[in-house]
């Protein structure tokens, strides 16, 4: 830890920080999809962090280009592993996104808290309710509310 | 307020990991398992580009994980949006310009994509990288086109019978007396395009698999958007 | 023989593969395909146990010795805990047919394929996609049931899960950074060099916090309630019953092998009693069935993390006992508990009309609390001597926790059972009390039958599982076994 502008100090400084501006957008945004986008962001520097392990100085990519006299090679082993990691990124994105899409159709607003809060109530009404609002109904396709056209652009409606 | 100290408790947080991480050695990895692989890949796999060789012989199954990732998310992703489409009727067409271009550009993705899934082993590249050209290539039109709609019947088949393969692959290997997904080596020369043994085949199943999930994830997105 | 023991990963995941394409063309096979897999799963796990080696062994995948390639690392503690997960998987599989089959089955088969991967496998990236699979297939499952709150629970589950990834991959680029190796036998080799100093520490609170959301650990938990509630109850049984024991399992093979910090036992330690208190008061103060077990589950969990913590791997066999003890008895809890949704008030007079359910909850209810004959008592009574044995005070306040949590339980346990030992209201129609029937009882007798069997036989049960713990313990065998780079 010499200098801020030292080269290995700047590439682990943007790693952890796109950790931690990601974990702390995901705690602190009140909005579900720009959790999601923070946890992206996170995603991505914990990406980095794993890329930078196998970093070697004076190295080349791990493909052999002659046979004879192999030059020195960056460890292949990360570059393998981070493949895998940002796919299954990609799988859960695209997951996260489809449910944003059904909850802003039944409940018209992406705000965290409401959501929440009718979550809640919701879970509370089935409990306490009768049984013909069986937890284990035929499951699949339920037709969807109608979205109040007033509440289509309320909060949360788009992204700011 | 509450943000306040949640910025403090995140910068406290990134300041501790960082000094930690400071005391890495940077650029100097240890390189136990990795430059071992580097001196036995070239012979064990038969690839030239070694992160091939890992992804699809030392760390296969870990592919395989991440095939079934994508898989999960696809299906559960089809159980949420559901099989009905809205009629895209309503939506705009895009400009002529769009249009063509997105024809234009279709044949000449493909052959990318699939020149990239070919040459795996061999250059920078392979399934994945391939197989998200090809979804970007079924993609381009019904962006241009939002009328336009994927076979998604077709999509699964590929899905499923890419992934399959992958794994009747790696049982190849097991009957032929081999441990599951072993590289079943042909003797052939290093680098040429047809080389690797079942590598290529592996991720040819990668790349079909990978586009096939992605396209009918997107296009699942798209069309259940705007539900008026 | 043993190397087909692969097969019970790649076989779930072939077939969840294949069956949607299956469902198109002939309904009757598709439907048989996936029990028939678990099934074969079973026979194969079973058949390995009958040959009676009890030598643990390492499978090499794709032929590549580990420490290069990735191996699974079978011992008898793998093998029993696959073998739960193929049979369990059986047992909560999901029949129904509906438009939705194919999907819900593929992703039943996806989480099987990935729990027994979580199970066997000895590679830390291994685990941690094959965890990522479980997730992903826990997501689709859970958001199944097509409510909207089950879609806010599982993006919020989702969202906590991503935060547990990214701390997870964190903390595996920092163990990769400074030893170069990810398999689990190599790090045991270099751990006691490398990594017993605060970057040790830091990789293993940060794959403790990513593995914990699953393993219901103190901070990360927020989702138990939510999805136990908007899930279907064979979900949540399978989720609360199995897959927190393959992350606690996860945890304490990685605290055994590799990370033997005080500090870190002392975390765990701490986080398990918060987990205890804060679980067990909400199960108190829960007013419908299922949400009482998912914050009992909190709590019993809390209890396991505080046996993992004990030095020295002294509580390897509590822990043990405890976790297999809660798989029987929360999955019988739970499938009960299909039946009895609604307030708790509402059960008045369900003894009378059904006499079995009402008689097993009791059962169940009295084995959790630790009443002497049955199983549970033996699992607590081997907690309670290592931690009274203990001189440290954190430990002393440990077992403190726990003897009150006891009480708690059992406060809200027995006020259960005696609404559903009370007379009913009198202007309550017979069939407007809920009683339980059909599968989800048979499943629940099932769970007490083999509960009594426990009993029954707790001496060579009791045998076993001390020979299980002396295994998971031995780290040498761990290392000897696997070998590490020695065959080159």
């Amino acid at each position: 830890m010499t200098s801020v502008f030292d080269p290995e100090l700047i590439l682990y400084t943007t790693a952890i920080g796109l950790i931690t501006i990601g974990l702390a957008g995901v705690v602190m945004s009140s909005h579900l999809f720009r959790m999601v986008l923070a946890l992206v962001i996170a995603e991505a520097g914990a990406n980095l962090m794993l890329v930078l392990a196998g970093y070697r100085w004076d190295a080349v990519a791990p493909i052999l280009t002659s046979l004879s006299e192999p030059a020195a090679m960056v460890d292949p082993v990360p570059q393998a592993l981070v493949l895998t990691a940002i796919v299954i990124g990609v799988g859960i994105q695209a997951l996260a996104v489809s449910l944003l899409i059904r909850i802003r159709q039944r409940y018209a607003t992406l705000d965290r808290k409401e959501a929440a809060e009718r979550m809640d109530s919701e879970i509370a009404a089935s409990m306490g309710a009768a049984r013909d609002v069986s937890q284990d109904a035929p499951l699949g396709e339920r037709p969807l509310p109608p979205i109040p056209a007033d509440q289509v652009n309320m909060r949360g409606g788009d992204a700011p | 307020m509450g943000n306040l100290t949640g910025l403090l408790f995140a910068g406290g947080l990134g300041f501790m990991l960082l000094t930690l991480a400071g005391g890495l050695d940077f650029g100097t990895p240890p390189m136990l398992v990795g430059s071992e692989i580097q001196a036995h890949a070239p012979q064990q796999t038969g690839a030239v580009n070694i992160v091939t060789s890992v992804v699809l012989g030392y760390r296969a199954i870990d592919t395989l994980g991440e095939l079934s990732i994508l898989f999960a998310a696809a299906v559960s992703a089809g159980l949420i949006l559901g099989r009905r489409h809205t009629t895209a009727g309503t939506q705009t067409k895009g400009g002529f310009i769009l249009y063509t271009g997105g024809s234009l550009l279709f044949p000449l993705m493909m052959t990318i994509g699939f020149y990239i899934i070919f040459h795996g082993h061999l250059t920078p590249g392979g399934g994945f990288q391939g197989g998200v050209i090809l979804a970007a290539a079924f993609f381009l039109p019904l962006l241009a086109r939002p009328g336009a709609r994927l076979h998604h019947k077709t999509l699964s088949l590929i899905e499923g019978f890419a992934g399959a393969s992958f794994i009747l692959v790696g049982l190849l290997a097991m009957m032929e007396g081999k441990a599951f997904l072993q590289p079943l080596l042909v003797q052939d020369t290093l680098g040429q395009l047809i080389s690797a043994g079942t590598l290529p085949l592996l991720y040819l199943a990668v790349g079909l698999k990978v586009g096939a999930e992605l396209a009918s994830l997107l296009s699942r997105l798209i069309q259940t958007e705007a539900p008026q | 023989m043993n190397a087909y023991l692969v097969l019970t990963i790649a076989l779930p995941l072939l077939g969840a593969f294949l069956l949607p394409i299956l469902m198109r063309s002939s309904i009757a096979i598709a439907l048989w395909s996936g029990p028939a897999i678990l099934i074969y799963g079973c026979w194969t796990i079973a058949d390995i146990w009958l040959q009676g080696s009890t030598q643990p062994i390492s499978i090499a995948i794709g032929g590549f010795a580990p420490p290069l390639g990735i191996n699974l690392y079978i011992d008898s503690l793998a093998l029993l805990f696959a073998f739960a997960v193929q049979l369990l998987g059986l047992i909560f599989w999901p029949f129904t047919l509906d438009q939705d089959s194919a999907r819900r089955q593929s992703l039943m088969l996806l989480l099987v394929a990935a729990s027994t991967g979580l199970a066997l496998s000895g590679d830390l990236f291994n685990l941690y996609v094959f965890y990522e699979l479980a997730a992903v297939a826990t997501f689709g499952l859970a958001s199944a049931s097509g409510s909207s709150a089950a879609y806010v629970a599982t993006l919020r589950y989702l969202i906590l899960s991503g935060i547990g990834s990214v701390l997870t991959l964190f903390g595996i680029a920092l163990i990769y950074s400074k030893t170069g190796t990810l398999n689990l036998a190599h790090l045991a080799q270099l751990a006691p060099a490398q990594l017993n100093d605060e970057l040790g520490l830091t990789a293993f609170l940060s794959i403790l916090i990513g593995i914990g959301v699953k393993a219901e650990l103190f901070p990360v938990n927020t989702w138990v309630p939510e999805i136990y509630a908007t899930a279907s109850t064979r979900l949540s049984a399978f989720l609360a019953g199995l897959l927190s024991k393959l992350a606690l399992l996860i945890i304490l093979r990685l605290l055994l092998l590799i990370f033997h910090q005080p500090e870190a036992a002392q975390v765990l330690l701490i986080l398990g009693i918060l987990g205890v208190v804060s679980g067990e008061l909400a199960a108190w103060r829960a007013k419908e069935l299922r949400r009482m077990l998912a914050f009992s589950s909190i709590g019993q969990l809390g209890v396991m993390f505080i046996a993992m913590a004990l030095p020295d791997g002294a509580g390897v066999l509590a822990v043990l006992a405890l976790a297999i003890h809660h798989l029987i008895i929360k999955s019988g809890l739970f499938m009960l508990a299909e039946d009895w949704g609604g307030a708790i008030q509402r059960l008045r007079g369900s003894a009378k009309m059904a006499p079995l359910g009402a008689a097993l909850f009791v059962l169940f209810s009295l084995s959790l609390v630790g009443m002497p004959p049955l199983p549970g008592f033996w699992a607590k009574f081997t907690l309670i001597t290592e931690l009274a044995g203990q001189s440290e005070p954190l430990y002393l306040i440990g077992l403190a926790v726990f003897l009150l949590a006891t009480v708690i339980e059992a406060s809200y346990l027995f006020r259960v059972a005696a609404i559903l030992y009370q007379d009913a209201p009198r202007e309550t129609l017979d069939h407007e009390i809920p009683k339980n029937e059909g599968l989800s009882l048979v499943t629940a007798t099932l769970f007490g039958a083999g509960l009594i069997a426990a009993a029954v036989m707790i001496a060579p049960v009791g045998d076993s599982l001390n020979t299980i713990a002396v295994q998971v313990q031995d780290i040498d065998l761990y290392i000897s076994t696997v070998n590490p780079g020695g065959s080159q």
